[in-house]
């Protein structure tokens, strides 16, 4: 009861008529940075952040959070019409969708994945209101050895589960370590890995960082790339939005997608993506019509993207309650709400819960907003995929520029930018993904925290790990998380069913 | 090196870079000053250099031992094959626990690469606009930077070009400056 009591206030407050403004402006910014080219919602977020920074908290964050919502819709807008995912987690739409798209069902492609996400997204949510105060009861029994392992079993999650290779991500995470410890040490103030430059004692800001590895590689790449193939983008089609049978097959895949979506997002570490991969080959396994597969099969469609959004709102979870975030871009929110002196986490629900209710409800109403706008507003979004790759490209790294910029107001700050984004490049050019150290950057501080105060209670002994029983599970929890997924990576291999979606 | 695929010889590559950047950091935690406590200040950063050490030098390993693996199953001088034969050879090898992703059976295709020359050109520039915003000022350099990049990219639309560079500088000047408060520099304007 006091959940709904809880989640009423943050109506109330959701539904003025600012932060409402704020809520449709984040659905509507997310979409159109979203159905750029090569933007997927980190980058959106990651460009984004330094119009929030100027804000009220609340403001800022209702409006990122609309960001990442209107994102995701607009990359599958981007997937469906020119086969170009801004990010993994559309990339199975980039294939069934593309060849609905191909085949004049575009309407249809795009309607089951906006209604798909409305629904997955809406239950999600719902999922968040009432699941959160739970785990907030659970994690006040969670001592340091308990955060030290939850985040240590995000990073490891974050590495086995991405659809690469898991060397690389585990690179990726030390990568995203090792920048993260740069600056004075918040225990002792001594200086660490600063290499005699007095300029890196305030660390490396992570949104500098963000913005480097998200915007500047793809930027770049483009630019160089110079004229060359055009994309086509394949119209909708004059048929009708979704015809009865559209309906039928759209039905349960968003319902089994929602289900899948939710429980992958709640897991410390996992993103949407690995979510919308395993709807897609849940779907293409029992479907009557495995050979409409790869040609435009709805279901291909409504799963993978009600999966994705149903993602997005169990990632919220272990954020809003815990404090830690499930994804690259969860971690990106995380980071907003520490610049707002904000803590998610437990404490967060009785100090601020105001505010945190006021964020959960304007969730509900960017779900709404998302629906209403995008479905009849699509063909606005389309024009965009016709902006010129040069206008677009450069306009990015100016913005990105003014972001470093507004952080740092120095040279310092700008340099910091365009070497990260070298980095960046290099790493992308290796085959070395670039989210898991987002990830990571966001988590150093806290786990390394957590780290010291446990081996100071313990006298340098490691054995709470074994002995403390909410931490024996999470062990036995983060084993399974790991043996899991070479069990299902064995099993699809052996089924070759993965040979057909892996992404290069 | 024998038979390197492409995919393999970036692995070697970056096998090695991160091997390197282990080293440099791991090294550098001996200027941390020490401390009594359990875990010192050094120790977090320790272990990370050494992580990127082993990670590096096991890319290293792998990716000369598939193309040890890749040898064995391909005549030497049939690398072009070596793709499709990359693909059964690890299907049979039980310890190539990472080989589906290789770049195999890929429904979308893997973004081709710019050139190089292009890519130094395009960071280069992007240096210069860094070094010069706050010198010469938000307004100037910003366009005359877009302009440059629109004029690479498309040289014979130069009047939309010109256009979009001092439009888009003016509109995001005002807009970050009297909208959101976030002060641009002004430089040589002044």
């Amino acid at each position: 009861m006091d959940t709904l009591i809880d989640l009423g206030g943050g109506f109330a407050s959701a539904l003025e008529p600012l932060s409402l403004a704020f809520a449709l402006l984040g659905v509507l910014l997310g979409t159109v940075v979203g159905v750029l080219p090569g933007i997927g919602p980190i980058s959106a977020i990651a460009i984004l952040i330094p119009v929030s920074f100027g804000m009220e908290p609340v403001h800022g964050l209702i409006l990122l959070c609309g960001i990442y919502y209107g994102s995701m819709y607009g990359g599958s807008i981007t997937a469906t019409l020119i086969k170009t995912p801004g990010e993994v987690a559309s990339a199975v739409t980039a294939i069934e969708g593309y060849e609905m798209a191909r085949r004049g069902r575009g309407k249809a492609a795009l309607a089951t994945a906006a209604i798909g996400s409305f629904l997955a997204g809406t239950l999600a949510i719902i999922g968040l209101t009432f699941l959160s105060p739970v785990l907030v009861k659970l994690a006040n029994v969670f001592g340091s050895t308990e955060y030290f392992l939850l985040m240590a079993t995000a990073l490891l999650l974050a590495s086995t589960m991405s659809s690469g290779s898991r060397a690389k991500a585990l690179i990726s995470i030390f990568i995203g370590l090792a920048v993260g410890l740069v600056g004075l040490d918040f225990q002792t103030g001594l200086p660490r890995q600063t290499f005699g430059m007095s300029l890196l004692s305030d660390g490396i800001d992570f949104t500098i960082f963000a913005m480097a590895l998200f915007a500047i590689p793809e930027a770049i790449r483009n630019l160089a790339l110079g004229r060359g193939a055009k994309d086509v983008i394949q119209s909708f089609g004059d048929d009708k939005w979704m015809t009865k049978q559209d309906w039928q097959r759209s039905a349960m895949p968003w319902a089994r997608g929602s289900v899948l979506g939710f429980i992958i997002g709640i897991l410390p570490g996992v993103g949407p993506s690995l979510a919308s991969f395993m709807s897609y080959i849940m779907e293409k396994r029992i479907s009557k019509r495995k050979s409409e597969f790869g040609h435009g099969a709805i279901e291909g469609v409504a799963g993978p993207e009600a999966a994705n959004n149903a993602g997005v709102g169990g990632a919220m979870i272990p954020l809003f309650s815990l404090g830690i975030p499930g994804s690259a871009t969860t971690a990106l929110l995380l980071f907003v709400f520490t610049m707002y002196g904000l803590q998610p986490g437990p404490l967060i629900f009785r100090d601020e819960s105001g505010l945190i209710w006021t964020i959960i409800a304007s969730m509900y109403i960017g779900n709404v907003a998302l629906i209403i706008l995008n479905l009849p507003l699509v063909g606005v979004f389309v024009k965009l995929l016709k902006m010129p790759k040069e206008i677009l490209f450069s306009s990015i790294l100016v913005l990105v520029a003014i972001g470093a910029y507004a952080i740092e107001f120095s040279l310092f700050g700008l340099m910091l930018l365009g070497i990260f984004g070298v980095i960046g490049y290099l790493m992308d050019k290796g085959g070395i993904p670039l989210a898991p150290s987002i990830l990571a950057l966001v988590l150093v501080p806290l786990l390394e925290d957590n780290f010291r105060r446990m081996l100071q209670i313990s006298g340098g002994s490691f054995m709470p790990l074994l002995t403390r029983p909410v931490s024996l599970s999470i062990i036995v929890l983060m084993v399974l998380g790991i043996v899991g997924p070479i069990i299902f990576r064995w099993w699809v291999r052996r089924r070759q069913l993965l040979a057909d979606v892996s992404v290069a | 090196m024998r038979t390197l695929t492409p995919a393999l010889r970036g692995d070697v590559i970056t096998g090695i870079a991160v091997t390197l950047v282990g080293a440099v950091y791991y090294i550098a935690t001996f200027w941390i000053q020490g401390t009594k406590n359990i875990v010192t200040p050094a120790t977090f950063p320790a272990i990370v250099g050494i992580a990127l050490i082993v990670l590096g030098v096991f890319l290293l390993g792998q990716a000369l031992y598939r193309s040890r693996k890749l040898a064995e199953v391909v005549p030497a001088g049939a690398a072009s094959a070596g793709r499709a034969s990359a693909r059964g050879g690890a299907g049979a090898d039980a310890s190539e626990e990472v080989v589906e992703v290789e770049p195999d059976g890929v429904v979308l295709d893997a973004p081709e690469g710019p050139k190089s020359k292009q890519v130094v050109l395009q960071f280069a520039l992007f240096f210069i606009y860094l070094g010069i915003l706050i010198p010469v000022g938000f307004l100037l350099s910003t366009a005359a930077f877009l302009m440059t990049m629109t004029s690479i990219y498309a040289p014979h639309r130069w009047v939309r070009n010109l256009i979009f560079s001092v439009l888009f500088s003016v509109v995001i000047y005002i807009a970050f400056v009297y909208g959101l408060a976030v002060y641009l520099p002004v430089g040589i304007l002044g």
